[in-house]
């Protein structure tokens, strides 16, 4: 995201020049406070688990932390249903919680081998601790979302990407993968031995049993340059499709009440190292909801307070190797919808999001990511069949998101989107099987690998429309 | 009396100088702080260490007093409320999903500096 502390200084000024007006004050002070909770541990006592933007919750009964195959392939042929494998509790769907056994892969983390460029790697990795075991050995994943907090297994399990035409999601570059069955079975699959589990695994939602370690493919660690600027929406509309083709990596943010959008560009290079300097998105997500809390009533106010706080930004520069600047924090807690669309439709449905969340909804502040994504073969992958378009809305974890549901799933929709399965969507059962050719023969391998449907929650039955 | 009185000057001396918070970890000291026990150790590794031990995640440093200090002032009961649901930019349970709660308090005690639970 974008981040230039001499503009959110003066951005803090401003406000608070802004802030003496009779209104105003009144609007500064809705700052909504921290969402309700529920009670820490049940009236079984049993303790809570939530995810990460805290609206997912469960009591399980059991948590289980294998340490190897054997030990999670004996466990599981007994736990009690609904089994859910865990990874970092980044999704913001109800794929985990569970009343019966939690799975976590904590204790089955690292890189246990390598079939020439390709890393055998345990899927209870977390990423962030994946980019330095593979840069010991000069290799790199060729992308990563946003963040590097999430397990290798939890990414795959929902096709989790970041941005580049030519690059695909983590599961693209998947060549083999183990899953061990609720039976207890493991199962080595690749495009050769049980091609159909492979396909179907790949994104499975952790729903076909535990994927314990996978094959995938690395690239040379390369220095990339890190390019973050600003301008108008308009013209950053205009010149997306260029960057898209031009940059390794590109991005960008409209930045809703500013008519702004930040650009963000990863290139090869040989130069040398220059620091990225602190993070400061949190910083601008402040000023943001700053400008929200004080402006929010006057959109044509606000958007002439922003463009003069804010535009007058310096792009940003740094150059480090990929797994170092490719992922940034996010401690700002938020709840997202995101949806990957057909190319030709991305831009259109980018600017009908930003003109609806202008005219109706003066609460948000966040900015709302447009990126691409390869096309892969997985048959639950958003990216099957084509290169994708992504579009992220995104909502402070303290305020009312309705508005994804109400307001922009139906725009994602007419686009003829596909959901991210770890973001907010409403879809389910024949929804989803007019969108994926390869639909029913996911449910066919799901119905043999489990045929007692221990593996699902009620989340899941719903999705998979087995309700 | 007069004696009396120095005793008591000196003593309160010694505990401030004793009161006073070591100086925070630099960057690299902080990467490399792990709890003593192996099994605490690999839960910090997975769950707490990648903003516990950054610092652009604006998460209060490990053995950083002068950040805990205040926190640690609130109980541990209200800490370790705080890590079970989350608050603010903390997820809840710092995404351990096997952590008990004897091991969230074993885990706050390290990062706050306080392993020797009399301090
Ligand atoms: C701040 C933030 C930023 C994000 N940025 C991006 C981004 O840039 N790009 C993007 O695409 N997404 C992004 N996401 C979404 C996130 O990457 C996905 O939700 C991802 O699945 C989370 O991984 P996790 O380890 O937390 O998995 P969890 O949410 O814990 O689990 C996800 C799914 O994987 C399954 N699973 C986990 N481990 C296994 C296993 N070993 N075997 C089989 N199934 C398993 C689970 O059952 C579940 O169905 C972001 C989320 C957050 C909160």
């Amino acid at each position: 995201m974008i981040s230039r502390r001499g503009a959110l200084i003066a951005g803090g000024t401003g406000v608070a020049v802004v802030a003496g007006g009779a209104g105003a004050y009144k609007v500064a002070t809705g700052d909504k406070p921290e969402p309700p909770s529920p009670p820490s541990v049940n009236a079984d006592g049993k303790l809570l688990w939530r995810n990460w933007s805290g609206i997912q919750n469960a009591y399980p009964a059991a948590r289980l932390a294998p340490k190897d195959e054997g030990e999670l392939a004996l466990a599981l042929k007994t736990a009690q249903g609904p089994i859910r494998p865990v990874g970092a509790g980044h999704s913001f769907t109800a794929l985990a919680p569970t009343t019966g056994t939690l799975v976590s892969l904590d204790a089955m983390a690292g890189v246990v081998g390598w079939e020439g460029d390709a890393a055998i790697v345990r899927t209870g990795t977390r990423l962030g601790a994946l980019g330095p075991m593979l840069a010991e050995k000069g290799r790199a994943l060729p992308n990563l979302p946003d963040i590097n907090k999430q397990s290798l297994g939890g990414a795959l399990g929902t096709a989790t990407h970041g941005t580049g035409t030519k690059i695909p999601a983590l599961h693209g570059d998947v060549t083999g993968l183990r899953l061990v069955t609720p039976s207890g079975q493991v199962i080595d699959a690749d495009a050769d031995n049980n091609p159909e589990v492979f396909q179907a695994a790949r994104v499975s939602l952790g729903s076909l049993g535990v994927i314990s370690q996978v094959r995938i493919k690395t690239s040379a660690n390369r220095r990339l340059r890190r390019r973050v600027w600003l301008e108008p929406f308009d013209e950053a509309l205009a010149n997306a499709e260029v960057r898209w083709a031009q940059h390794r990596n590109f991005e960008f943010y409209a930045v809703p009440f500013t008519g702004l959008a930040a650009n963000i560009s990863h290139d090869e290079t040989d130069e040398p190292a220059l620091a990225r300097g602190p993070d400061q998105d949190t910083e601008f997500l402040e000023a943001l909801k700053g400008l929200r809390n004080l402006l929010g009533f006057a959109t044509p106010v606000r958007k002439a307070a922003a463009k003069a706080l804010l535009s007058t930004a310096k792009p940003e520069t740094a150059v480090d190797e990929g797994w170092k600047l490719l992922s940034t924090e996010r401690p700002v807690r938020f709840n997202e919808m995101e949806f990957h669309l057909p190319v030709e439709n991305q831009l259109k449905a980018l600017e009908e999001v930003v003109r609806t969340i202008e005219k109706e909804r003066p609460d948000v502040f966040f900015p709302i990511e447009a990126r691409r994504i390869a096309a892969d073969d997985a048959w639950l992958s958003p990216f099957q069949g084509g290169t994708r378009g992504s579009v992220a809305v995104h909502a402070y974890y303290r305020d009312d998101f309705s508005f994804l549901y109400s307001l922009v799933e139906p725009i994602f929709r007419r686009y003829e989107g596909r959901p991210h399965w770890g973001k907010l969507h409403t879809l389910r059962g024949q929804q989803l099987a007019a969108l994926y050719p390869r639909w029913n023969d996911f449910l066919a391998v799901r119905q043999e690998l489990d045929p007692e449907g221990r593996m699902l929650n009620p989340y899941l039955k719903g999705l998979f429309g087995l309700t | 009396m007069k004696r009396g009185a120095v005793l008591v000057a000196s003593a309160l001396i010694l505990a401030a100088c004793g009161a006073k918070p070591p100086p925070p970890p630099t960057p690299e000291q902080a990467l490399a702080l792990r709890p003593a026990d192996a099994r605490l150790a690999a839960l910090y590794e997975t769950s707490c260490r990648a903003c516990h031990a950054m610092p652009e995640t604006g998460a209060p440093m490990v053995h950083d007093r002068a950040a805990w200090d205040p926190r640690w002032k609130q109980g541990e009961a209200v800490l370790l409320d705080h890590t079970i649901q989350g608050f603010n930019a903390m997820p809840a349970t710092g995404q351990c999903a096997t952590c008990t709660p004897d091991d969230f308090k074993a885990l706050i005690r390290f990062m706050a500096g306080r392993e020797d639970s009399a301090k």
